[in-house]
């Protein structure tokens, strides 16, 4: 429910927020300062949320790893209490507290600004912070006790809602303590929404929604836990005409665009669905016999039919590799990279080509053993070296899962903890290396031995345990990694088969249901749940088939709507009620220039005509800067948004005069030449043109403009032709999959 | 980008390496030579292969193989004779080959006799398919070569391209397509497709196994082969099998050479069958295998992670050993072995380990390829598994054996032999060409042949695996060499794994060929044993280690040649007789240099090898002077009474001179030509004066003879001009290159006497 927002409201909220406090707080005085009747201001329920909330201890400040800032080091997001009690109490010679005289204190002097203040005035002195870690000081800086109440959980009212565009919501956040006492931590607690374009939230936690429609989630967190508050906000369009369904993907996306009253655009026509399946499912333009043969098709089933023929092509295999060995860091740093490289991308490739069910590619691929040559996989670990590199690579690219920030701490916004971490390096603890004899290339086996790793903090040697799954033991005889494949192949595991669902819908979709496609988590619920669940459910039940997914998603109508936008949907970035145009892939689109202007680009060592998105390596982005500026990544990353996506004033600039595009333009043996010397009709070669750029035919319009350019005197040249290409090449309808 | 690392990083590791040549040694060669005196090496033979009992025309390709004339094999049941051309002359480089009915099938060493002697060999394959080669470039579909169901064919892979084969299936036809390539000593790491007939990829086969396919519809297929990293050229040969197989029958693969440490494998006397095999499912301890020992047993590593589990009773006190073979095989495999001791209380067990035993390890540190050279590049150890079991408590015994690289893999040809037994002590050796740091990357020494001048010496590593606890000493010794040429084995000594034989030819020795046999000899409970070692070579030279991974294999036999046309730089030559020294003092040894060119710096540094006195601290003399001394401390060396055989080797930069004797041939031939012309020149400067005084009636036999001498002129003048071409490129190949190469003195007999009491 939307609320006011006055000026009173701040002083009701510093009085809910401290007069509670006061009232909760009758413990046992032992201070000298203190009377028995005054309440004790605890340090963990008290002090440290307002060290959290004034933002002390985030990683830029005094968390910063390696000792703080300026000497004062506080844990991560207040994780540690009795660490942050000893920094403050019994380090900086005693200047940060002074119970004598609380206002001189080191701390609230430069929280306050009073005195220079490398982080700026974090707590004015007449807010409630300030007040409360007055007291504190006063009192005599005391610790908690036995007796002292402990945090046990919030919830935040409401969990969720639909609301509607441009409106508010304040959420009031309920804290739990082990006395069974309740706290309105609303002013204490940190609010994040997970798409800030859908909703902002002050830190009040008033929700201001904007006009885009969809679900956001508004992520709060108290002391090391969080909670949701989850939107739904509907346009409240009427919903009719809606494709019929073929498949409970569409049952789920259109369901929830009723729900939303969002009305969805209709399905593409045939030039659009063949042109953009192509593009997503074999990487490049369909050729002028398939488009022609395509549209003249009266056969029902065609578009099922070319998802069908495009999945048994070896182009898939290429396309879904390019992707893959990118994400897995197929990475070429020295020439005695190449035959590893070779061979690895040749796995993948091999892999999808074979339909490999993706639980199987994962399984040999973590627990590879042996030599490159003799199993490719292994390569991955000439890459990535060391097992907690392998676990947060794992983790995020298999699992979803981002487990970079429990290395050193407590996840903040999630439940993973240290001992999570290194539960789950323990799994590659056994990983054996002996030298081969290439250079820089280890042979990998399992060495026997009680897989444990150390928490760096706690030094207690952790068995391997999955994400808070128990694993049965693990002998030394047994290699981990095994049973860590294993694990995430379960029928039950909670992020394997959605994070690569969730991953896969995005290559087909743009906008995953989870974003970004690696980070699931408790906080950053799915746009449509229900149809994340069964898409899931569906790959699990399949044999984790990733050709079957693929042709379950691009054989929908979700996945065929037009690009166009109706009056209503245009509003719409993330329920899927129109496909959102993407602007091809720099391979893609490199391939696609060479398909319209009839060239190849030379690609050093490798055989005249391999097309770009079929390269090995990112090696070959060092010699080409089509590829560089369009966003080939190097490799470096298990993260999918090393590949740049964006546009660019270079990009641009490329495709209007670069020389390389005027090469392929002018090439002897190109199609400008070959058109401009055909005896056939001027219009059979637009015609021509723009089916092998567009997959259609000509509009009236463009055959007119195109035949009157080339009608003008002297005009029906190679160099025309070339311009025209040209043109075509500068379209946004060539230039993006749509 | 990539190239410009890759250069600026080879060119910093050169520099550094320059830098603390020079410091370190000023004795050392300089790094602008060439490495290794010129040897010939036959690198390729079109086709690699005939069918068993067929005649085939042969071309060849090598190093330093110009004036080839014999082509032999290692099997007398293959012969080759010159191809002759149309006016009967030998054409260069081709030979008509006979391959006898009663041929073996399998790979064989084809190699040439040269003016420098035999070369290197060469894997030359005989098999029972028809054979074919590739003509005509078949890089695109349009242009794919037929190739017919049981037939082989022949090629060399094209760069930057796939090769393309077609051919006809009927549905359900299983067919067999392997393509032989390491193993038949070619470069190419091959990935062989089978495709649809419009060329989309069906099957892919890129670890170098054969694909077994079945026929989906009638119709036709593709083949395509190319190089997993694109490479080609006459270096990556392969050939291409396409057999039919009938349902259920086990893949038989094109024949391969032997890896090195193959030489190890089987124990003498094994029998060629186990005697049991693993009986599936034996996982775990609830099915585990019962056996008794001793014990030989076949099984596979087969399904992924497999693990195969037996049972035994044994007494406390006993001791066995045992041995597992399959990486040895050619496999790629990593057997794991554990034993424990199994103590039953109810349904618990308390398990104790006796014995965990893995790989073999190398005798000798092997290279790590780098730049530097850092050891041998062949690997004598193994994957596989040889080690001791102590029994250390009566009772149940538990044997598990697991391939550590088979976690994930799905294949059962990948076949082990388990043997336990009581010892039965033993030896088994292997050697090749010795090499030593001569030039940074450089490892062309590796695989040169035994291709002998007059007075050379060269030395061959040999390592041992020595087998149950043997621990005696090895002799080694060469016979079958050919007249001139003796060999010198400097045994392995006791509870060592290397020795080194060298094998010298004397300066006279006359061009000759022999097939030598490699023994090794040791006393195994009290009774003498010989062994046949076996020998091992690269199968191309390699002049720069970081660019590419030796690939070394075991030959089938061990030819040993003299060029007799060709002398060694220089002969170091001790006292032919047996010199002596008493424990504790120092000897004195003279050197004779017998120097036949010269050389590029003063000084050469010398090291010494063979037992006993191989810590000699390396020494220089002047390789410029007639003679020299080595002294050797018995004394610092503690080396104890007895009698031993050593040598002195270290790398010298030769002026080494190609043929000079062409110049003088050459220089003869212009001077005679020359001459000739002097005499026609006069002739014809007689004759036109003749012919301007002739008389009318004369005249035109005067100008016909004045014509014919000039014609003659002409001719012979165009021969003065070829000769002097041929003086100057004979001059120019003759003018002195500097050529490193490793120096070793003829073996030196050294009695060392106990002191007296």
């Amino acid at each position: 429910m939307p609320s006011n927002n006055n000026g009173s409201r701040r002083r009701g909220l510093r009085a809910s927020l401290f007069l509670p406090l006061v009232g909760a707080i009758f413990a046992a005085i032992d201070s000298p300062t203190l009377n028995a009747s005054e309440p004790r201001v605890s340090f963990v329920n008290d002090v440290m949320p307002v060290l959290t909330k004034s933002g002390c201890n985030v990683g830029v400040c005094h968390a910063k790893a390696g000792g703080g800032q300026k000497g004062f080091q506080l844990s991560l997001l207040g994780f540690e209490p009795l660490e942050d009690f000893e920094h403050l109490v019994k380090e900086g010679r005693n200047r940060r507290l002074f119970p004598g005289a609380p206002d001189r204190s080191l701390l609230l002097l430069k929280a306050s600004g009073q005195v220079p203040h490398g982080g700026g005035v974090r707590l004015e002195a007449a807010s409630d912070g300030y007040a409360v870690l007055r007291e504190w000081i006063r009192q005599g800086v005391p610790y908690d006790t036995e007796a002292t109440p402990k945090f046990v959980s919030f919830e935040v009212q409401p969990s969720h809602g639909s609301i509607q565009r441009k409106a508010e919501q304040q959420l009031k956040v309920l804290a739990k303590y082990s006395d069974g006492s309740v706290r309105d931590i609303t002013g204490m607690a940190l609010y994040e929404a997970n798409d800030k374009a859908m909703a902002d939230v002050t830190d009040r936690g008033l929700v201001k929604i904007s006009d885009i429609v969809g679900n956001v989630a508004v992520m709060v967190r108290y002391q090391g836990r969080v909670a949701v508050y989850s939107a739904s906000i509907p346009l409240g369009a009427p919903v009719e005409n809606m494709p019929p369904s073929k498949s409970f993907v569409d049952d789920l996306v259109f369901g929830n665009l009723k729900l939303l009253g969002i009305p969805a655009s209709p399905v593409c026509d045939d030039s659009t669905f063949l042109r953009r399946v192509t593009l997503d499912i074999g990487g490049r333009l369909p050729t002028e016999e398939e488009s022609a043969a395509f549209l003249a098709s009266k056969d029902e089933a065609k578009r099922d039919n070319v998802v069908n023929d495009l999945l048994q092509s070896p182009d898939y295999a290429d396309f879904f590799a390019n992707k893959w060995t990118a994400l897995l860091k197929n990475r070429r740093d020295d020439a005695s990279d190449t035959v590893s490289n070779f061979a690895f991308h040749a796995w993948v490739r091999d892999s999808f080509l074979a339909n490999k069910p993706y639980d199987q590619f994962v399984r040999e691929l973590l627990a590879a053993t042996g030599t490159v040559i003799g199993n490719p996989p292994v390569a991955w670990y000439k890459r990535v070296k060391e097992p907690k590199q392998q676990i947060e690579d794992v983790a995020q690219l298999f699992l979803g899962v981002r487990m970079q920030c429990a290395q050193c701490h407590h996840h903040p916004f999630e439940r993973w903890s240290q001992d999570d971490y290194y539960s789950l390096t323990a799994f590659f603890s056994q990983v054996g290396r002996k030298p081969s004899g290439t250079r820089g290339e280890d042979l990998i086996f399992h060495k026997r031995g009680l897989a444990t790793a150390a928490n760096i903090k706690t030094a207690i040697a952790l068995k391997p345990a999955a994400l808070g799954d128990v694993i049965p033991e693990i002998t030394a005889d047994e290699d981990p990694r095994l049973k860590l494949a294993d694990w995430m192949g379960g029928k039950h595991n909670a992020f394997f088969a959605k994070s690569l669902v969730n991953r896969y819908w995005k290559h087909f979709f743009v906008r995953g249901l989870i974003e970004p496609e690696d980070d699931i988590r408790d906080t950053n619920p799915p746009t449509n749940p229900a149809l994340l669940e069964a898409l899931e459910k569906h790959f699990i039940t399949s044999g984790f088939d990733l050709k079957e997914l693929v042709r379950i998603i691009t054989q929908s109508r979700a996945y065929q709507l037009s690009e166009v936008p109706n009056q209503h949907n245009i509003v719409d970035r993330q329920n899927y009620s129109r496909y959102y145009p993407r602007r091809l892939q720099a391979e893609v689109l490199l391939d696609a220039i060479d398909r319209l202007a009839g060239t190849q680009t030379d690609f050093a060592n490798l055989p005249p005509g391999t097309r770009a998105v079929a390269l090995p390596d990112n090696s070959y982005n060092a010699s080409s800067q089509f590829l560089r500026v369009f966003g080939r990544p190097e490799a470096e990353s298990v993260c999918e948004c090393e590949r740049v996506q964006s546009s660019s004033l270079a990009q641009s600039l490329h495709l209007l005069n670069a020389a390389e595009l005027k090469a392929k333009l002018a090439s002897p043996t190109g199609r400008a030449e070959r058109l401009a010397k055909e005896d056939k009709p001027a219009e059979a070669k637009i015609r021509e043109l723009y089916l092998a750029a567009f997959s259609r035919e000509p509009r009236p319009p463009e055959l007119k403009t195109a035949l009157d350019y080339l009608n003008e005197p002297g005009n029906a040249t190679n160099a025309n032709w070339q311009d025209l290409i040209w043109a075509l090449i500068n379209t946004k309808e060539f230039l993006f999959n749509h | 980008m990539t190239d410009f690392v890759f250069n600026s990083r080879r060119r910093s590791l050169f520099l550094t390496a320059l830098i603390f040549g020079a410091s370190l040694s000023l004795a050392s060669p300089s790094f602008a030579q060439s490495v290794g005196l010129p040897a010939p090496r036959l690198l390729t033979t079109t086709p690699m292969g005939a069918k068993v009992g067929t005649q085939v025309e042969i071309t060849i390709s090598g190093e330093h193989i110009d004036d080839a004339d014999e082509l032999t094999f290692s099997d007398k049941r293959i012969t080759a004779a010159r191809k002759l051309d149309a006016s009967g002359k030998p054409e260069a480089n081709k030979y008509v080959v006979t391959v006898a009915a009663d041929c073996p099938v399998g790979i064989h060493e084809a190699r040439v006799m040269t003016r420098l002697g035999i070369s290197s060999s060469r894997a030359f394959c005989v098999g029972t398919l028809d054979e074919a080669v590739r003509a005509a470039p078949n890089t695109t579909l349009a242009t794919a070569m037929e190739l017919k169901v049981n037939s082989i064919c022949n090629a060399v892979m094209s760069a930057r391209a796939a090769d393309f084969y077609r051919f006809e299936a009927t549905k359900g036809q299983r067919l067999i397509v392997d393509c032989a390539t390491r193993g038949i000593d070619s470069k190419l790491d091959a990935t062989v497709v089978i495709a649809d007939a419009a060329g989309r990829d069906l099957l892919v086969e890129r670890r170098g196994g054969a694909l077994d396919f079945t026929a989906p519809a009638d119709g036709k297929y593709v083949i395509k082969v190319h190089e997993l990293t694109f490479k080609g050229g006459p270096a990556y040969y392969y050939r291409l099998g396409l057999s039919e197989l009938s349902v259920g029958a086990p893949i038989v693969r094109l024949p391969a050479t032997k890896p090195v440490n193959s030489f190890s494998w089987p124990p003498q006397g094994l029998k060629e069958q186990a005697e049991l095999a693993e009986v599936e499912p034996n996982n775990d301890r609830m099915k585990a295998q019962k056996i008794s020992l001793p014990c030989d047993i076949t099984g596979s590593f087969f399904p992924a992670a497999d693990v195969d589990v037996f049972e035994f009773e044994a007494k406390k006190g006993e001791v066995w050993w045992v041995e597992v073979a399959s990486e040895r095989f050619g496999l790629p495999t990593d057997p794991s072995l554990l034993v424990q001791h199994v103590a039953r209380t109810g349904d618990a067990e308390k398990l104790t380990d006796v014995a965990e035993l893995s790989d073999i390890p190398s005798p000798v540190k092997v290279s790590s390829n780098g730049y530097a050279y850092d050891g041998p590049p062949y690997n004598a150890g193994s994957a596989d598994i040889l080690g001791k079991l102590e029994i250390k408590e009566d009772g149940l015994h538990r044997l598990q054996l697991s391939d550590l690289f088979g976690g994930t893999r799905n294949d059962p040809k990948n076949v082990y032999r388990l043997v336990i037994r009581k010892a039965a002590p033993d030896f088994a050796v292997v050697a090749w060409a010795l090499h030593m740091e001569l030039r940074n990357g450089d490892r062309n020494a590796v695989s040169k042949p035994l291709a002998l001048r007059g007075g050379a010496t060269l030395a061959l590593e040999v390592v041992a695996i020595r087998r149950d606890g043997f621990d005696g000493d090895i002799d080694l010794a060469l016979e079958g060499l050919p007249e001139g040429v003796t060999a010198s084995g400097l045994k392995i000594p006791a509870g060592q794994t290397r020795g080194l034989i060298l094998v010298t030819a004397n300066q006279n020795a006359p061009r000759a060929i022999g097939s030598a046999t490699f023994l090794a000899r040791g006393t195994i409970n009290g009774e003498a044993v010989t062994r046949r070692g076996h020998m091992a070579s690269h199968a191309w030279p390699i002049p720069d280690s970081w660019g590419e991974i030796p690939s070394p294999r075991l030959f089938a036999d061990i030819p040993v040649s003299v060029s007799g046309l060709e002398f060694t730089p220089i002969t170091l030559s001790p006292p032919k007789e047996m010199l002596t020294v008493t424990a504790g003092e120092k000897l004195t040894i003279p050197l004779l240099h017998t120097r036949r060119t010269e050389f590029s710096g003063g000084t050469l540094q010398l090291k010494t090898m063979g037992a006993g006195f191989d810590r000699t601290p390396p020494f220089d003399v002047t390789i410029t002077a007639d003679q020299s001394q080595a002294v050797l401390d018995t004394g610092a060396l503690k080396t104890p009474p007895g009698d031993y055989l050593i040598a002195f080797y270290g790398g010298a930069v030769a002026k080494y001179r190609h043929r000079p004797d062409l110049v003088t041939t050459a220089e003869a031939a212009h001077k005679q030509a020359t001459e000739e012309l002097a005499v026609i020149d006069a002739e014809l400067k007689k004759l036109i004066e003749a012919a301007k005084g002739a008389a009318t009636d004369a005249k035109p036999e005067a100008d016909k003879a004045v014509e014919a001498a000039t014609a003659k002129h002409k001719t012979v003048t165009a021969a003065v001009t070829g000769a002097a071409e041929q003086v100057k490129k004979a001059t120019a190949a003759a003018a002195p290159a500097d050529i490193v190469d490793i120096i070793v003195s003829e073996p030196i007999a050294i009695r060392v006497n106990a002191p007296a009491k």
